[in-house]
């Protein structure tokens, strides 16, 4: 299936499912494990690759293309996030004002936040969701290139008016990357940088909203045949859920934020108490967001460790269906803890959010043993993609138990905005989402530029991260359990409190460095020849059954879909006590079909000329010569 | 198309049930509505794949275990080529929501820029 692109017609282009030339049917020769590559060359008129042009990125519709711009742009925010947060490590560094005061230091967490959970976290998950769903399910793109491409464009311009409240009048925002009213109303927060923000996380807001009904319909109605939902990847599985969280969350944010928005400029009073607003109101509506939220940033990154640990551990993944139960109660139990928040309002029936915060740890500890599961018994290598999924197991599980403890309200009272806090989200949202982002890249690395990236620097590389950010968050335990608030630029030296904070900078420069040695990794590589295949690290799903990188709309082949990794059972369909069962029988009947096909479409006209002109141009592209003829001569029939 | 309507229908179940639990044990009506929206939310997935069912009885081969290429020969859709709309588009909506704070005059701009190219774009659709 998939294929000869047909002609293309104005602003279309019909995908067809005209085979290219193939070694029909017939089962491969050999009777050890089947080399993918010979099956997914590109066909000889397909772009494959990124666009080469200016203007080609300008204009692409190509979910690859938007996907690697996703990713690029979330990583340069997530290198502006880090810096902002290097600054404020810097002025903590002693006890004392440094170089900085309060109201910069306000406006640097802030956007730092905001930077990092609106600009980065968020719209890498929709990264990977772009470049890696319809290759995961065998689809041609998304459902809807054009609402992708303006979903990418509100995104850019979204983070670029963030950045822009640093030039407005009165310095960016400085009411924290919550907003709360009446702080960050007209009279708490009068400068321009407030309205910029409200602006900017309002575009990316929409922007996320129309991503998640593109993934949603993509999932629905484009999967290939067989594929069906409980044979998808998890990680598309975990993209899908999440794309129903941001349907539910994202909304109420952009409504609150256009409330706040309207008490600011148009005189309304939803937030102001001295008119009958309520403050109590807007963090009911941001954290009905913001918990969610927390699982839109996560979900996506279990979905790639899910996706690694099978493939490093030779196993199939323990326990799938309960993974997608435990992934469909985080997304349903998720919307309902969002008060846990607000404990210390006093305006709040505690009892319902505690129950309902302990209840998501249940479906999360499943996630983690089958996790473990899946590991325990298994041929394990520790490439750098599986290093960087361990160390996310370890910081999220440190950062899952804080979460625990915090969700009981009698602890909450006394840690509630201290650095306890501070060193838990970082855990939960900063250290699952690097690691898992820094797997994911060198796991994909290869598909998207068709090299690997280096394993020694790899290494370091994940050893300098995995100590740095422990140093620099682990101690902030420490210094919530001390006593420090935090958003303060500055603190007394009493006990330890000073020391713990220069552990922290030191840790947050080993970052620094850890940075540094990634970029050389991927200087170093991008500037190597192209060296890998189909499927360099023996992988499962669908995506490593193309070519790296994909051509455009992606498959001119597929394996027969039997289980949730097709690629893995089309490799062993020599062996059926290792393959799923079905696989080869629905290789021969493909021979049966192919021998009394006719093509629905004849190939379009281009193919034609090229095919009377260079009647080498095919088969170069061919593994086996003698199916080639058979085939030209069926598609020459109509 | 059943596990899909198995799950927005357990959407829809559960946001009944927890907005129903919350109303009765905390009263508050901020929350109890917004989990009210997500029951509706549910709902119009739900009830949209439910209608879909009703139109298309038979599995389709995305939904069979049993199915393979051969069952999906022909088109499989039909895609947009590279376009500027889409960027030009979130240009003026960056314009309109800009324009809210910085003045009508980029508000005025930013609902002209929208309102031509959501045409072009419906233009392009139909050709």
């Amino acid at each position: 299936m998939g294929g000869g692109a047909a002609g293309s017609d104005g602003g279309r282009r019909a995908v067809t499912t005209l085979d290219p030339p193939r070694p029909a049917g017939e089962p491969p020769p050999g009777d050890g494990i089947i080399d993918i590559d010979p099956f997914v060359q590109p066909g000889p008129h397909e772009h494959v690759g990124l666009p080469r042009t200016f203007l080609g990125w300008l204009t692409t519709t190509d979910h690859k293309a938007i996907g690697v711009a996703y990713a690029v742009t979330a990583i340069t925010f997530l290198l502006i996030g880090g810096l902002l947060a290097g600054i404020m490590r810097l002025e903590l560094a002693e006890p004392g004002m440094q170089f900085l005061d309060e109201q910069t230091y306000n406006s640097l967490f802030t956007i730092h936040g905001s930077v990092m959970v609106f600009l980065f976290a968020v719209p890498f998950g929709f990264a990977l969701a772009n470049y890696l769903v319809p290759l995961q399910i065998g689809a041609p793109d998304l459902a809807f290139p054009r609402l992708n491409a303006l979903s990418y464009w509100l995104y850019l311009f979204g983070g670029l008016t963030m950045l822009a409240g640093f030039l407005a009048d009165g310095g960016a925002a400085a009411f924290g990357w919550t907003a709360y009213p009446p702080l960050s109303g007209p009279t708490g927060s009068p400068g321009l940088g407030g309205d910029f923000w409200i602006m900017s996380v309002i575009l990316t807001g929409t922007s996320g909203t129309l991503s998640a009904v593109n993934v949603i319909t993509t999932v629905t109605m484009m999967r290939a045949p067989g594929m069906t939902m409980f044979r998808m990847p998890i990680l598309t599985w975990n993209l899908y859920l999440t794309s129903f969280m941001v349907l539910v969350a994202f909304p109420v944010l952009t409504g609150a934020l256009m409330m706040l928005e309207a008490d600011r400029r148009f005189g309304t009073h939803f937030f102001e108490t001295m008119e009958g607003g309520s403050p109590i109101l807007y963090q009911h509506l941001f954290w009905f967001f913001g918990h969610p939220e927390v699982y839109i940033v996560a979900l996506p990154f279990f979905g790639v460790v899910t996706e690694i640990f099978p493939v490093f551990a030779r196993k199939p993944v323990f326990g799938y269906k309960g993974l997608v139960l435990a992934t469909l109660a985080i997304a349903a139990l998720s919307t309902s803890v969002w008060a846990h928040h607000m404990f210390t309002t006093g305006q709040i029936v505690l009892s319902f959010f505690a129950a309902t915060s302990l209840l998501i740890a249940v479906p999360t500890g499943v996630k983690v043993f089958t996790w473990l599961g899946t590991m325990w018994g298994g041929q394990l290598s520790f490439a750098p993609p599986m290093l960087f999924a361990l160390g996310f197991l370890v910081t999220f599980v440190a950062g899952g138990i804080t979460g625990i403890m915090l969700a009981s309200p009698t602890l909450d009272f006394h840690l509630h905005d201290t650095y306890f806090v501070v060193a838990h989200f970082h855990y939960v949202m900063g250290g699952t989402v690097v690691f898992a982002l820094f797997a994911a890249i060198y796991f994909w690395w290869p598909k998207v530029t068709g090299r690997k990236l280096g394993a020694r620097l790899g290494q370091w590389h994940f050893g300098l991260t995995f100590v740095g950010f422990n140093l620099t968050f682990f101690v902030m335990h420490l210094l919530g359990r001390d006593g420090m608030p935090r958003r303060v630029a500055d603190y007394p030296d009493v006990g330890n409190v000073a020391v713990l904070n220069r552990i922290a900078t030191i840790g947050a420069a080993v970052l620094f460095v850890s940075v540094i040695v990634f970029g050389v990794n991927v200087v170093r590589t991008l500037r190597g020849p192209r060296t890998e295949g189909a499927d360099p690290w023996g992988g499962n799903s669908l995506e490593w059954a193309t070519s790296s990188p994909p051509a455009a709309h992606n498959f001119s082949w597929l394996p027969p879909i039997r289980s949730e990794r097709p690629v893995f059972d089309f490799r062993w369909m020599h062996h059926p006590d290792v393959s799923a069962i079905g696989v080869d029988q629905a290789w021969r009947a493909r021979a049966d079909h192919d021998a009394r096909w006719v093509p629905l479409h004849p190939r379009s006209e281009d193919d034609e000329l090229q095919a009377e002109t260079q009647p080498d141009a095919e088969t170069g592209a061919v593994p086996a010569d003698g199916e080639d003829a058979t085939n030209r001569e069926r598609g020459d029939e109509p | 198309m059943r596990i899909e309507l198995i799950v927005w229908t357990l959407a829809v179940v559960f946001y009944a049930v927890v907005g129903a639990l919350y109303w009765l044990v905390d009263g508050d009506p901020a929350g109890a509505s917004l989990l009210l929206m997500g029951t509706f939310l549910g709902g119009l997935v739900a009830g949209w794949i439910w209608d879909w069912r009703r139109h298309h009885p038979e599995p389709r081969a995305q939904d069979r275990v049993d199915a393979d290429a051969a069952d999906e020969a022909g088109i499989v859709g039909v895609f947009p080529t590279a376009s500027l709309r889409p960027l030009a588009l979130a240009v003026g909506m960056t314009a309109v929501a800009l324009g809210v704070v910085l003045g009508s005059w980029m508000l005025i701009a930013g609902v002209f820029i929208v309102a031509s190219q959501v045409a072009l774009l419906t233009r392009d659709a139909d050709r």
